[in-house]
């Protein structure tokens, strides 16, 4: 399965954004979104989850039967801020998800057994969510997102307000889901997107451009991205 | 010093033409038409500096014409029977010594304070007694002309208009020294929109005195006044060589704009943590349903304080009035029949009180802050059958929370319309109790309508939308015009329940065309 990108394009008055996005991801890999402040990375992740719609080209699914529409269900997205329905319980969010989601999962398993495998702590599932710290919000959002299945993760800045060990956690899950599906990260963390990625790319002047990691090391391929970023100053 | 003043006056202004700029954007329609450039459109510019300028001369008289002629002249005007110096005198005096703390101008945290002296770092003491200057120089000038409007032809004493103007600048100047004295003592700043308990005590005391003691005949003698004037006058002189002095600007600007800032900036924060304290921490609240009734029983059983509370209050309280106007039917019957004709007409006046009791804005606001917000970031939760499933659960729900109190009402006002001497056509029995349910339903629609349409907040919790608030404003527009309405009860009463059934279908027809396209957080 793909993720294809064709001619994608969003203006905001007369500021081109998005000029024209074409790219192809492809299942069982984690892309790297790397690009200068204001380069237009929420803006692409909005687009692709019709937050907002585009001005121009399109984008869709390249699976074994043919191409077809992303669809909402498709979409699993994390927000650098986590945002959870603070008047419910983990419990409560977690049932109620699984109850409106009953035909994509037919066969759901006991509510402990995915609270378990984010490591929620049992005395945490029963409380309400607004009295939840920043991780645990992010570990619900996560754990959501993954129980949906989604074709295509999208994780815009998720790790950047973890704790050290919640973070690490949270990269080990990520290779571990990329199996079967399109993950595409976006940071401003080369270092984390050199070390969990494999593949960058970068949005520069409103277009997409894979970096090609070749033969380099961590540091020359490092080198590699800065220069590629740096540029733009002076295009 | 004039240099400071001058480059602050024109700081001051900018934001200000672009205040106005800004807020010409946010119009629907109009706002579309306008490039994002306007900042920089010279004819755009012109237009809002002459509104600055327009809004600066207001500054000076408006506000003093408006101070006198409501609070003193118009009392004055009441207590025909007293001396009018005298009496002109003795409100004036005490308001005065108020305003002089309430309204300090050097201890009222504000924007262009904090833009020019803590982001800009313009030399506090320059900034501070250039701008204080001209604020004392507004208030003689806007004063001297009022109260000689005022004054002159009720026939109060030359000497009087002349001299008040700098009697309050003097007292002003008097609350200057003591809070600079206090601040040199202290350390602490004053600011004048935190007033402390003393301060609150002090003012109730001397609103009583400006308004209570003329109601009981009891004045100041004008030659105390005179003496008090005199005594102003010369402390303030007096207080003006301790601001000259004074050299602890910057200082006391440092502890008093940025904590000031600050509650400006967290009002959306603050919005958001009253609506989050909205749900009730009680865990033993539970649901049995499934899905969508799940969450939305579990979101009104967690809203209960600004949803099923508040419309019990409301319809206890609509209740207690409503058998209070019964029992003085019966007390006073002589009343009944002007009772009877003020209903047959009155109706148009209970669109406002139904639009003014409506949950409505509450209810989508909660909705938004507390589930909306962070629900509609999960794609699941966008699919458009989910989204009017939702909606219809929802509609459902504010209908039932807003009709328990207009039946309260309704049925109160027709049981009144029936005891003050009824009706020669009962028909005007049913449209009554009909109208007045078809309004509460009308309002119910309405607010979820418009918050599926427009869904006006952004990922910040903060209200982005213009023509939302545009929608709002002429929703109370209609409904404070109808309050001044005298129409019979049969042909508005007929009209509105047209009108709202018409309504109702519309925006139920418009919610599932638009609604899963439109009900996104804004960018």
């Amino acid at each position: 399965m793909k993720l294809v990108i064709d001619h994608l394009q969003k203006k905001y008055g007369d500021k081109e954004v998005l000029r024209d996005i074409s790219f192809s991801f492809e299942s069982g890999k984690i892309y790297g979104l790397l690009g200068r402040n204001g380069a237009g990375k929420t803006t692409l992740f909005n687009c692709l989850n019709r937050d907002i719609t585009c001005d121009g080209g399109s984008f869709y699914l390249e699976t074994e039967e043919g191409p077809r529409e992303v669809a909402a269900e498709d979409i699993g997205y994390v927000l650098s801020t986590p945002t959870v329905p603070e008047f419910l319980t983990a419990r409560e969010f977690l049932k109620f998800f699984l109850d409106i989601n009953r035909k994509s999962i037919p066969n759901p398993k006991p509510l402990d057994e995915y609270f378990e495998s984010m490591s929620i702590d049992p005395e945490d599932r029963d409380k309400l969510m607004k009295d939840y710290s920043h991780g645990m919000k992010n570990k619900m959002q996560m754990l959501i997102n993954i129980v949906a299945q989604p074709n295509l993760f999208l994780l815009d800045e998720p790790l950047t307000s973890l704790d050290v060990v919640v973070a690490e956690e949270m990269k080990e899950r990520l290779r571990s889901l990329k199996e079967g599906r399109v993950t595409i990260f976006s940071t401003h963390l080369l270092d984390l997107a050199v070390d969990l990625c494999d593949e960058i790319v970068l949005l520069s002047h409103g277009t997409l451009e894979r970096v090609d990691k070749a033969t380099l090391d961590d540091e020359a391929f490092k080198e590699k991205i800065l220069s590629a970023l740096r540029e733009e100053n002076h295009a | 010093m004039l240099n400071a003043f001058l480059q602050s006056f024109s700081l001051k202004n900018t934001y200000r033409v672009n205040a106005i700029l800004y807020a010409i954007k946010q119009i629907p329609l109009v706002g579309r038409l306008l490039p994002d450039s306007l900042y920089r459109v010279k004819g755009l510019k012109i237009f809002a500096n002459v509104l600055a300028g327009i809004w600066e001369v207001l500054t000076i008289f408006a506000g003093k014409f408006l101070y006198l002629g409501l609070m003193v002249v118009l009392p004055c005007a009441i207590w025909e029977s007293l001396p009018y110096e005298t009496l002109f005198l003795h409100i004036l005096i005490p308001l005065t010594i108020l305003g002089a703390f309430a309204n300090t101008y050097l201890f009222n945290p504000t924007r262009d304070k904090y833009y020019a002296m803590i982001l800009l770092r313009m030399n506090a003491r320059d900034y501070a007694l250039s701008n204080y200057g001209y604020a004392l120089l507004k208030i003689l000038v806007g004063m001297l002309a009022a109260t000689l409007a005022f004054g002159l032809p009720s026939g109060l004493p030359l000497w009087i208009c002349l001299l008040f103007p700098f009697f309050v600048a003097g007292c002003k100047l008097i609350v200057v020294w003591i809070s600079l004295a206090d601040y040199e003592r202290r350390g602490v700043a004053n600011n004048e929109n935190k007033l402390g308990k003393l301060a609150w005590l002090v003012g109730a005391l001397l609103i009583a005195a400006a308004y209570a003691l003329p109601a009981l005949g009891i004045l100041l003698p004008w030659q105390a006044s005179a003496v008090l004037f005199a005594a102003g006058i010369l402390a303030g002189l007096l207080s003006l060589r301790k601001l000259l002095s004074f050299r602890e600007f910057r200082s006391m600007y440092q502890q008093l704009l940025p904590q000031a800032m600050n509650q400006r900036a967290n009002v959306t924060q603050a919005t958001r943590t009253r609506t989050e304290k909205m749900i009730s921490t009680d865990t033993s609240v539970t649901s049995h349903k499934e899905g969508f009734e799940f969450l939305n029983e579990l979101f009104i059983r967690r809203h209960q304080k600004i949803l099923w509370k508040s419309s019990k209050r409301i319809s206890v309280v609509a209740l207690v009035l409503l058998i209070a106007a019964a029992a003085s039917l019966f007390l006073f019957p002589e009343a009944k029949e002007e009772v009877n004709a003020l209903l047959l007409v009155y109706l148009p006046y209970f669109t406002f009180i139904m639009y003014a009791i409506n949950r409505g804005t509450g209810f989508t606001q909660a909705l938004f802050i507390n589930c909306d917000h962070s629900l509609l970031t999960y794609p699941f939760y966008k699919k458009p059958d989910m989204v009017l499933r939702l909606f219809r659960i929802r509609l459902r729900e504010i209908m039932k929370i807003n009709l328990l109190p207009a039946i309260v009402i309704g049925v109160g006002l027709t049981a009144l319309l029936y005891l003050s001497g009824g009706t020669d056509n009962p028909l005007n029995y049913a449209v009554l109790l009909v109208s007045i349910l078809c309004m509460s339903l009308f309002f119910s629609v309405h607010y979820l309508t418009i918050y599926y349409l427009l869904q006006p907040y952004n990922a910040g919790t903060e209200l982005k939308s213009g023509t939302y608030r545009f929608v709002l404003s002429a929703t109370y527009l209609v409904c404070f015009f109808l309050m001044q309405q005298r129409i019979p009860i049969l042909l508005f009463g007929a009209l509105s329940i047209l009108f709202c059934v018409l309504y109702c279908i519309a925006a139920c027809i418009l919610v599932y065309l638009f609604a899963p396209r439109t009900f996104r957080i804004r960018p």
